[in-house]
C-alpha cells in the first residue's frame, strides 16, 4: 500500500475520516476500538488512520500493546487559515466603513 | 478550532444611518463590494470581487435597523472552491451611536459539501494552495 499524503481539505473530504476525527474529538481511542465502529476491513481502517496521521490530524502513541490515536492541532491549521482569511477580510472592511462614516460626520460638523 | 468570526464595531451614527451602509448597494460599494443587493428575504444577489469573481448570496433575514443575514458562498460554477457560510449583522442603539456586530459562521457546512463529489478533490487542492500563498 502506498503512503498517501493528502492536504487538509482532501483529508476531511472523506466521510469515514471525518467520523474518525469526530470520535477522537471526544476522547482518544485505540485503533481497535476505532475500527469496531466502521464497516470496513482492518487494512482499510489502517489506511485512513495513516492518512490522518500523515496530514497531522492525529498522533499515535503506543500504550502497552495498544496503539492510541489522539487528536492533534496541526492538521486543522490549514482549515483554520481559511477562517482566518475572512477574519482579516471583515476587519479590514469594517475599518474602512468606520473611516467613511467618521469622515462623513466630521464634514457634517464643519457645516 | 474557531468556527465563526465575530467583530464588534462602534459608530457615532444612529442605527438607521449604519443600516443604510449595509443595505444600499451604492453605499455598500464604498466599503465592501459592488452588488445587486436588495433588503428582501429570499433575494439572490452577488458581490463582485475586484478580480471579477463573485460571492453568491441569498438574503435570510431582514429586520430593518436591527438585523440582517445572508448566505455567503463563492461561485461554484466558476471558481469551484466550495464553501458556504452565513454572514449576519446585528445593530444595537447605544448612547452616542450604534454597536454593530458581525458574525460570519456556518463554515462546517463546507466540509460536508466536499464529500458530495470526489471531483471537488482537485479543486480543494487548489484552494489549499491558494491559502498557503499569503502565509509565506
Amino acid at each position: 500500500m502506498s503512503t498517501q499524503t493528502l492536504d487538509a481539505f482532501q483529508v476531511i473530504a472523506d466521510p469515514s475520516r471525518r467520523q474518525m476525527l469526530m470520535m477522537l474529538s471526544k476522547d482518544s481511542m485505540t485503533i481497535n476500538s476505532l475500527a469496531e465502529n466502521f464497516d470496513m476491513s482492518r487494512p482499510a481502517v489502517s489506511k485512513h488512520i495513516k492518512i490522518l496521521y500523515n496530514a497531522g490530524f492525529i498522533s499515535i502513541t503506543g500504550i502497552g500493546r495498544e496503539r492510541h490515536c489522539i487528536l492533534k492541532q496541526e492538521g486543522f491549521n490549514e482549515v483554520q487559515d481559511f477562517i482566518n482569511y475572512f477574519d482579516k477580510f471583515w476587519e479590514g472592511k469594517l475599518k474602512k466603513l468606520q473611516m467613511i462614516l467618521n469622515t462623513k460626520s466630521k464634514e457634517n460638523d464643519n457645516k | 478550532m474557531q468556527k465563526e468570526i465575530k467583530h464588534t464595531f462602534y459608530f457615532t451614527q444612529n442605527p438607521e444611518e449604519v443600516w443604510a451602509y449595509l443595505t444600499k448597494p451604492e453605499l455598500m460599494e464604498q466599503w465592501l463590494m459592488p452588488s445587486d443587493f436588495k433588503p428582501v428575504v429570499g433575494h439572490h444577489f452577488r458581490f463582485t470581487n475586484p478580480n471579477n469573481s463573485f460571492v453568491v448570496c441569498e438574503v435570510l433575514e431582514v429586520k430593518p435597523f436591527t438585523n440582517l443575514a445572508y448566505v455567503w458562498k463563492n461561485d461554484w460554477a466558476v471558481t469551484k472552491t466550495p464553501y458556504t457560510s452565513k454572514v449576519s449583522w446585528t445593530l444595537t442603539p447605544i448612547e452616542g451611536g450604534t454597536e454593530l456586530l458581525l458574525v460570519h459562521s456556518g463554515f462546517e457546512l463546507f466540509k460536508d459539501l466536499l464529500a458530495h463529489n470526489s471531483g471537488w478533490m482537485l479543486l480543494c487542492n487548489k484552494l489549499g494552495e491558494l491559502l498557503k500563498v499569503p502565509k509565506k
